[in-house]
């Protein structure tokens, strides 16, 4: 057998495609810890001695683009991912446990909103944010995300509904427990495995959008962290570790969420994902 | 004359029963133990549900998904732009604009283009490097998760540390540079080069979605089968094309559904790293289009024909895709 330079062939092999991979983050990760002409310098080179000035400017700017953009990040991904997935769960589960053909048509016409592209329906939003006075708003851009994600959320929820069994929410009712009661002591701690992957998804999608708070809320309503580096890349093209130490912070929150989550993530993008 | 009314199977047996009743007792009205009360209250439940559990989902969807499709529906054949008022009806003369506009032509080639190499670089790239991760130990967990963590940044990161490393005088090209190169190319202020650039940043940052999606695909393959085709005496390759490139069936119409939907909505790196540029739109893509069109230019009846088509043509490929791969899944 001739395995022997062959089994030595494929970590060498994933090791180095995983090198190159990573080279363009591992910039990143070294230059938010140089000062400016070192970037220039040396711009792959390790960060000796390290110094934190990149992050220190970041976090002291007058402006405090990272702190107002960090509180609004944080209060539209958290409510809108809180809204979706308690709405979602109770529409996906409904949907999926009723027969009638006005229920089936809802289920299709949700699951067509999966491809709509957010450019295609971001002008009458506006409008219809405009309408009822949320236009330039932190509520304004919840909605539209709530609206947005729900096909998603419903899509996850009434398919994990499949694997509970029917006879669980019988004997609820049976037992005395209105529909309200059933739902929520009974399906909705079932559902945990659903719940975390759309707040997962949710979450590092919400967070990481750019398009929707440059437009719905505008210059004048504050930025998110996202639209807050753009922001700043317009404002000094040459000073990238500035701009690094900003992106850096501004992932450092998802970034954790993510880790923390990351079995449950992997899982809700595999889970019978595959299976066909 | 009635005749017995066919029940179909997934019916209630409640409902089964009443049905049985009406078309059994020559008189409908002949004698029924008023079912009218119960009845009654059971409907007043079922509404009550769907109030309660269905409605405020729906709602949200109607009022912000469905009725702005509607909208941008009825603003295509409008002349909108809030800076010209008064709006007039112009019927179908925005399509019509369409068909001879050559900038939402090159907006859409320019789509097309980077949705098709997004969709080969991340499929063909991602089945790849899932293979050679395909084996237990530390190693390949951890690299498992590099390829990944691209998938978890912002597309505006992204873009920003993929601009820092292909600007003109980034640090691709004094790169090249120290390797004797005198004239390295313009990533990104080529014309010619520019939308390739952006297609290998957005590939690039799904790739490790497509590792992941095609690892799961690989390991629900019995290991018996490709025993099984070890002993029938087929070498690495023929067991590849025989056992797990149909096996992955399911896995690639995934990967690929999601590409192309992904490709469609392509904005943020178009306008980070290019701005729709280099010369006039070079990189646009409909969504890029559709928002300058809309926001920059306030043509908004105009943008509105775009975005319709735009959701015409993405409806029409996801479609078209999904039935020719589920049936290369059912064939194999």
């Amino acid at each position: 057998m001739t395995t022997a330079p062959k089994a030595r062939l494929r970590p060498l092999a994933a090791s180095l495609a995983g090198l190159l991979f990573f080279l363009p983050i591992y910039i990143v990760l070294v230059n938010v810890l140089k000062n400016g002409s070192s970037i220039v310098s040396n711009p792959v080179g390790l960060p000796f001695p390290p110094t934190l000035d990149n992050i220190d400017n970041v976090l002291s700017r007058p402006d405090h683009l990272f702190w107002y953009g960090l509180v609004n990040s944080t209060e539209v991904t958290v409510i809108s991912i809180l809204v979706v997935t308690v709405i979602s769960a109770m529409l996906g589960h409904y949907l999926a446990r009723s027969t009638g053909t006005l229920a089936k048509v809802a289920m299709v016409v949700l699951l067509c909103g999966l491809m709509v592209p957010p450019a295609v329906i971001l002008t009458p939003i506006t409008e219809v944010l405009r309408a009822v006075g949320l236009m330039s708003t932190v509520p304004g851009l919840i909605l539209a995300y709530v609206g947005y994600y729900m096909p998603f959320g419903v899509f996850v929820f009434a398919g994990f509904v499949k694997t509970i069994p029917r006879e669980l929410e019988e004997a609820a009712a049976l037992d005395g427990a209105g529909a309200f009661r059933t739902f929520w002591q009974v399906v909705f701690p079932l559902m945990r495995p659903a719940s975390a992957s759309v707040l997962i998804f949710l979450g590092v999608w919400i967070w990481n959008d750019f398009l929707n708070p440059l437009i719905i809320l505008g210059p004048a309503a504050g930025t998110t962290v996202t639209v807050g580096i753009y922001r700043a890349i317009g404002e000094h093209q040459a000073d990238f570790g500035s701009v690094f130490a900003l992106m850096f912070l501004a992932t450092l929150p998802i970034l954790i969420f993510y880790l923390a989550f990351q079995k449950q993530f992997v899982k809700g993008l595999t889970g019978g994902a595959t299976k066909g | 004359m009635r005749t017995r009314t066919h029940v179909r199977p997934e019916r209630s047996a409640v409902e089964l029963a009443r049905r049985e009743d009406v078309a059994e007792g020559q008189n409908p009205v002949a004698p029924k133990q008023s079912p009218e009360p119960g009845r009654r209250a059971h409907t007043r439940d079922r509404l009550g549900r769907f109030g309660l559990f269905a409605a405020p989902g729906l709602l949200v969807y109607l009022a912000l998904v469905l009725v702005p499709i509607a909208i941008a529906t009825g603003y295509s054949l409008t002349d909108k732009n809030p800076f010209h008022p008064p709006t007039r009806w112009v019927g179908l003369d925005n399509f019509a604009g369409l068909a001879s506009d050559g900038e939402f032509f090159t907006a859409l080639r320019n789509t097309v283009v980077v949705t098709v190499i997004v969709t080969v670089v991340t499929n063909a790239g991602g089945l790849a490097i899932a293979l050679l991760l395909d084996r237990r130990g530390w190693l390949y967990n951890a690299l498992r998760s590099v390829f990944f963590v691209p998938v978890v940044l912002s597309a505006v990161v992204v873009s920003v540390i993929w601009q820092a490393i292909l600007v003109d005088d980034g640090l691709l090209n004094s790169l090249l540079k120290q390797l004797g190169m005198d004239h390295p190319p313009g990533w990104l202020s080529d014309p010619s080069l520019a939308l390739y650039t952006v297609s290998w940043v957005i590939a690039w940052q799904g790739l490790g979605f497509c590792v992941v999606i095609y690892l799961a695909g690989l390991q629900g393959i019995p290991q018996e089968l490709h025993e099984a085709a070890e002993i029938d005496g087929c070498g690495p390759l023929m067991r590849f094309r025989h056992v797990t490139w149909p096996m992955l069936a399911p896995a690639v119409t995934i990967n690929t559904v999601m590409s192309l939907i992904g490709g469609f909505k392509a904005y943020d790196q178009v306008q980070v790293l290019t701005n729709g540029g280099p010369g006039p739109g070079t990189t646009s893509t409909l969504a890029f289009q559709v928002i300058q069109t809309a926001f920059m230019g306030n043509h908004i009846g105009y943008a509105s024909a775009m975005a319709v088509v735009m959701l015409v043509v993405v409806a029409a490929v996801s479609v078209v895709a999904l039935r020719l791969l589920q049936q290369r899944e059912v064939s194999s």
